[in-house]
């Protein structure tokens, strides 16, 4: 069962230099906070969108799409609830709110996929090198990455378990909400301790490689900045700069919405 | 004599909390390129001497360590264990916590990156440890597209990057099936032939210590025996009352009462000539006759897959028109290498899978009508690892839980609970916590859990994998019991040994489909086809074959014996 993040297809994406998606990947986040009207997070969502396809993420997006279905559902009425506009259209429900709505879900939904975009492009040696690059120390690095690759472990595990359980009779599918609550309780127990047991022999093995040796250490991957990385940046930073100007000239409100 | 690579003097060493001593007084040298396998029964202190010698204990195991433990001059005690990896490298059993890198070479790198080695030079050491371990095509996979033994392999390549004089392994082919081990062993050997290293493996596979210089048999903390591997392994008696699996052919000979006993399957062919030793043909006969009237007694089909296909949602196609029945009361052995469709096609059978093509009936209703839910009464699964299933507070609780959630009265539960206990010789033992207990207690813990909802049929997913020798053996008595009172039996295993001694009948499985198929005795004695499966018979067997005959066990062998009346 394949359940790792990282994609092995070596796209344009993939390519770039780690330290440029990471920019990237914050600016974006900049970017998408800007505005409040929907219609003005359009050029940041088509240039997600492209990235997401080029990368190939869209994949993985697809592997955790009754998660997004749930969060795009209930993002969508909250906000519709937790604003309030001038233009009614019916209930507690009004031009501006859906407008907001709207935006607010695409917010979520975009920096959901700029964070798969990174961390399915980027091997953790990657991501932790170039953190690094960056000015972040290495074990605060090191221990980023570490829990990023836990999640595709832990996520096998709760297969095999899951199975265990079902053919000793565990029906997870029916019964009332604090039914399936307790029901889960057979799969968290024994996850949770084979995570733990891996984990320990996961730091016995970097203790034994030699983790901490030395205050400094080599990388053997090596990170190089193309030209493409830079026109790249280049490009992103514009964008952001062009966006926040715009947005502190007054650009991309929504009229008349009043948030609690 | 030169000085030792490593020392130990007086160990003795408890767990923080725990009131034993898990060594107690080691006294133990390795020479300068020297092979020391290490044996012993489960608990025996056999990790934890290895933990000792990398430093993992004292400083990654907190406890009380008393004595001295000298590696190169160094003392473990003032040293960290990164420290010390430059020296001593370390390879765990567990093959799938020990790698974290996302691609092969990278794994490899890691070592000597932490040792600031210069970039050139770490690809140096990336290409000749890769080379040395035969996986040089897969630089660029990440590690967990690999099959086991070629993880194993890789825990080993990025463990040499970092130059070792000492390499410690602590039951590298343990989880591995029987080619993936010996793909491992072959690299050992390699190492152990190379002068610039000293090996200390931990090991349960008794045919494998025949390569090591010394052997050292350790139990409870203390080193029961230890000297040259001659000795020790001729040492059969010895070997079985400290649980360690003795070997087949001196185990023969001692039988019919030699004193210098053969250890290889040439040594045993050898000597066996040599003794002018002839099996009686009649003898042979009746043992073969017996198994095949007993055999034909099962004719209530139980289970029948017909042109069975299953294609996983990945598009690998797992299991590939298998056709075959289970019939009520046999004992099956299906085995065959990693990714041969052992496990897929047991899950079948209780429903966890279903059928992408052709048919799997149960009791003559198809699977598919069924669902796991309502097989799970009639075919219960124990799975490989206890640890996966085993979440609750006490034996009781946990035991009780597949009868519960059948909606059971609370006092045929009760009975169901001591039935099922008793079985798995756990009796009384309701009120204790299922994680205090050894992993062959826990894994009967899970072997009760299913009992417990009286199945027809019991499949275990590799039922020994980690148990020792002696566990290994009670619990398949146990199930072997089970299925004389009444209980259809299906097993995978890699172990080929409980193959001989305990299935009626055996399945060899390789790319998704069943290349072989009958009793024991008639899937052994096809030696070629076994090996184009990737599987080997023990060592005992493969004796047998080469003087005319196929046995199974040492004592079979000797009362078929010319000239031996029983």
């Amino acid at each position: 069962m394949d359940a790792e993040i990282y994609l092995d297809n070596n796209s344009f994406i993939h390519r770039l230099d780690p330290r440029t998606k990471i920019i990237i990947f914050l600016l974006t986040f900049v970017a998408i906070l800007l505005f409040q009207d929907p219609l003005w997070m359009i050029p940041v969502a088509i240039l997600v969108l492209i990235q997401l396809f080029v990368s190939g993420a869209h994949k993985n997006m697809r592997r955790i799409r009754y998660v997004l279905f749930v969060l795009t559902i209930s993002s969508f009425v909250l906000w519709n609830l937790f604003s309030k506009g001038e233009t009614p259209i019916f209930w507690r429900i009004s031009v501006e709110s859906l407008r907001y709505a709207i935006a607010r879900t695409a917010l979520m939904l975009l920096m959901i996929s700029t964070g798969m975009i990174l961390i399915s492009s980027t091997r953790n040696e990657e991501l932790v090198n170039g953190m690094i690059k960056l000015g972040m120390p290495y074990r605060v690095g090191f221990a980023i990455s570490t829990a990023l690759r836990l999640v595709p472990t832990i996520a096998a595990s709760t297969q095999t378990i899951s199975q265990a359980q079902r053919s000793r009779g565990l029906d997870l599918d029916s019964g009332n909400i604090k039914e399936r609550i307790s029901k889960f309780l057979p799969l968290l127990v024994p996850v949770f301790i084979s995570s733990i047991r891996s984990t320990n022999i996961f730091g016995m093995a970097l203790e034994s490689k030699g983790f901490g040796a030395r205050e400094k250490r080599t990388y053997y991957l090596k990170l190089e900045m193309r030209k493409v990385d830079y026109i790249i940046l280049a490009f992103s930073i514009l964008f952001v700069i062009v966006s926040v100007v715009l947005a502190i000239m007054g650009y991309g409100k929504i009229e008349g919405l009043t948030r609690f | 004599m030169t000085e030792p690579i490593v020392s130990m003097k007086d160990v003795q060493y408890r767990y923080r909390g725990q009131k034993e001593y898990a060594l107690d007084g080691v006294n133990l040298d390795l020479a300068k390129s020297e092979f020391l396998v290490l044996m012993g029964p489960s608990e025996a202190g056999k990790s934890t001497l290895a933990a000792t010698i990398n430093g993992l204990i004292p400083h990654f195991h907190k406890g009380k360590l008393k004595g001295d433990i000298i590696v190169l001059g160094q003392d473990t005690k003032q040293k960290t264990v990164a420290q010390m990896s430059e020296i001593v490298g370390m390879v765990f059993q567990d093959f799938e916590a020990q790698l974290f890198s996302t691609n092969v070479e990278l794994e490899v790198a890691f070592g000597p990156e932490n040792f600031a080695v210069e970039r050139e030079e770490i690809k140096k050491r990336i290409d000749e440890n890769l080379n040395y371990v035969g996986l040089d095509a897969f630089r660029k996979r990440p590690p967990s597209t690999l099959s086991g033994g070629q993880k194993q392999k890789l825990a080993i390549a990025s463990v040499l990057a970092l130059k070792p004089t000492v390499l410690v392994m602590d039951e590298p082919t343990t989880d591995l099936d029987p080619i993936s081990k010996m793909g491992v062993f072959e690299i050992t050997h390699r190492l152990c032939k190379r002068d610039d290293l000293t090996l200390l493996i931990v090991e349960h596979e008794t045919e494998e210590a025949l390569f090591a210089d010394r052997v050292a048999l350790l139990k409870d903390g203390k080193l029961v025996k230890v000297g040259p591997t001659r000795d020790i392994l001729s040492d059969v008696d010895l070997m079985e009352s400290l649980g360690v699996m003795p070997l087949g052919i001196p185990k023969f000979f001692k039988g019919i009462g030699l004193t210098e006993l053969p250890l290889t399957p040439d040594e045993g062919v050898k000597t066996f000539h040599d003794q002018n030793l002839k099996i009686s043909p009649l003898a042979y006969e009746a043992l073969v006759n017996q198994e095949k009237t007993a055999l034909a007694k099962l004719n209530k089909p139980l289970i029948a897959c017909r042109n069975l296909e299953h294609t996983y949602p990945s598009g690998v196609k797992a299991l590939n028109d298998v056709s075959m029945t289970i019939y009520e009361g046999d004992m099956v052995a299906i085995i065959g290498q990693n990714g041969s469709g052992k496990t897929t096609l047991a899950k079948h059978f209780n429903g966890l899978l279903m059928p992408t093509a052709g048919e799997v009936d149960v009791n003559g209703l198809p699977t598919k009508d069924q669902g796991v839910f309502k097989l799970g009464q009639k075919v219960g699964y124990v799975f490989q690892n206890p640890d996966h299933q085993i979440f609750s507070e006490t034996i009781f609780d946990e035991v009780s839980f597949g009868p519960r959630l059948r909606k059971l009265p609370e006092d045929q539960i009760k009975g169901r609970v001591e039935e099922a206990l008793e079985a798995v010789g756990l009796a009384g033992m309701e009120k204790e916590d299922p994680f205090t207990l050894t992993k062959s207690g826990r894994q009967r813990v899970a072997v009760a859990a299913v009992l417990a909802t009286k199945p027809e049929v019991l499949i275990l997913d590799e039922p020994t994998t980690g148990l020792d020798y002696k566990e290994q053996k009670s619990m398949m008595d146990m199930v072997r019991q089970l299925n004389e009172n009444g209980s259809t039996i299906i097993f995978v295993t890699h172990h080929m040994w409980v193959v001989a001694e305990y299935a009626k009948r055996a399945i060899v499985m390789k790319d998704g489909k069943i290349i072989l198929e009958g009793t024991t005795r008639e899937v052994f004695s096809q030696g070629e086809a076994l090996r184009a499966a990737f599987l080997r018979p023990p060592h005992f067997v493969e004796f047998s074959a080469r003087v005319g005959y196929t046995f199974l066990t040492p004592e079979e062998m000797v009362n078929s014996l010319e000239g031996v009346q029983r």
